[in-house]
């Protein structure tokens, strides 16, 4: 098996894409702060450079890989209107594949304000706001919050955690009809997208999540009693 | 600089105890494609646990599909640096990447994964769009 960096940025490793501008640089993330974004064996292309365009340029990245002209470059991370792995480019067709969504923001260290984000990466349909809110109306902790995450493990490999906690330094914090939503940075990248349900029925009543993006999921690990 | 040969012997090993051919030399890479034909798989090697650690294991899932090259090989880049090399030569125009997978048929590479279809996914993953390789080429 492999060897995953579990105390690093979930991109530390991999081969992303970064636009920024007329420019996209292609190459491995070594680092990511709020200010800057370090990429390794590296290779850049301006818009029309060499004939190109930069889907040309991206599509062919994507399929082959880049020479390298850089062993290390440091971006402002302010700049960049995009960063994305380079597979999210991939097609098996040749064409040209424009990310569904850049990466999310790097985990920020000693962060003292929570992050707080207008378009919430997860939904929760009414009913389970409804759930939620007498939760933890009942549990009277005014500082707590809903806490969604996921963790290694199960049938396929993920499983949804929900719990009801107070903020957490890292947190991205949501807004939501009178309580929080916290989720922690690693999680955010699985979660996107990601619907939070509330069934009530013949079949028992629990929190279901709804993952557009799952390849594979297993009823065990989809439901969560409370 | 390549790393002792003590660390990196278990991920060759990996790959030659299930009867993967090691290319140790260019005259072995030369004498591997020269002497055979049809469709070869050739994985570059690597000591990237992120990547390697995860393709070498693909490569024996995916040796165990029924549509398959005839011939498996490897090369290990950082170590094997001359083997290495002349490997990537018959890949023409392709970028060097490690770890990566190329399929030659004859010495006409056919298809090439790169190392960032690769880092960050599982074993399984990886196998699975191998075989799905082994399917088109070998209709």
């Amino acid at each position: 098996m492999g060897t995953f960096h579990d105390t690093r940025d979930p991109l530390h490793g991999i081969t992303v894409a970064a636009v920024m501008g007329d420019t996209v640089t292609v190459g491995r993330c070594h680092e990511r702060t709020a200010g800057s974004v370090v990429l390794v064996d590296a290779d850049q292309h301006t818009e029309g450079e060499g004939g190109k365009t930069n889907a040309e340029y991206l599509s062919r990245a994507a399929r082959f890989g880049v020479w390298k002209k850089h062993d290390r470059l440091e971006l402002d991370a302010a700049a960049l209107t995009s960063l994305a792995p380079l597979k999210d480019y991939f097609s098996s067709t040749g064409g040209t594949v424009v990310p569904k969504e850049s990466a999310p923001p790097p985990p920020e260290a000693g962060t003292a304000e929570p992050q707080t984000e207008s378009s919430s990466p997860v939904s929760l349909t009414p009913a389970a706001v409804a759930e939620v809110a007498r939760l933890l109306a009942a549990e009277e902790k005014p500082d707590h919050g809903l806490r969604l995450g996921v963790a290694g493990g199960g049938c396929s490999g993920l499983t949804y955690q929900l719990e009801f906690t107070p903020r957490r330094e890292g947190d991205l914090v949501i807004s939501q009809d009178g309580f929080s939503i916290f989720l922690d940075r690693k999680s955010v990248i699985y979660l996107r997208g990601v619907s939070l349900d509330f069934e009530k029925g013949l079949g028992g009543k629990g929190f279901r999540f709804g993952n557009p993006n799952a390849t594979n999921t297993c009823g065990c690990g989809e439901s969560f009693a409370v | 600089m390549p790393y002792p040969e003590q660390m990196v012997a278990p991920m060759r090993a990996e790959l030659t105890s299930s009867g993967i051919q090691e290319l140790r030399s260019p005259d072995e890479v030369d004498t591997f494609f020269r002497d055979g034909s049809g469709l070869s798989l050739l994985l570059v090697n690597s000591v990237c646990g992120c990547a390697a650690g995860s393709a070498r294991p693909a490569i024996l899932q995916a040796m165990e599909h029924g549509k398959r090259p005839q011939r498996f090989a490897t090369v290990f880049a950082g170590q094997d640096l001359e083997a290495t090399a002349r490997a990537r030569e018959l890949m023409g125009d392709v970028p060097p990447s490690s770890p990566s997978v190329a399929v030659f048929r004859d010495q006409e590479l056919v298809h090439f994964m790169p190392r960032h279809l690769i880092e960050g996914r599982s074993p399984e993953e990886i196998a699975g769009d191998l075989t799905a390789a082994f399917d088109t080429l070998c209709s």
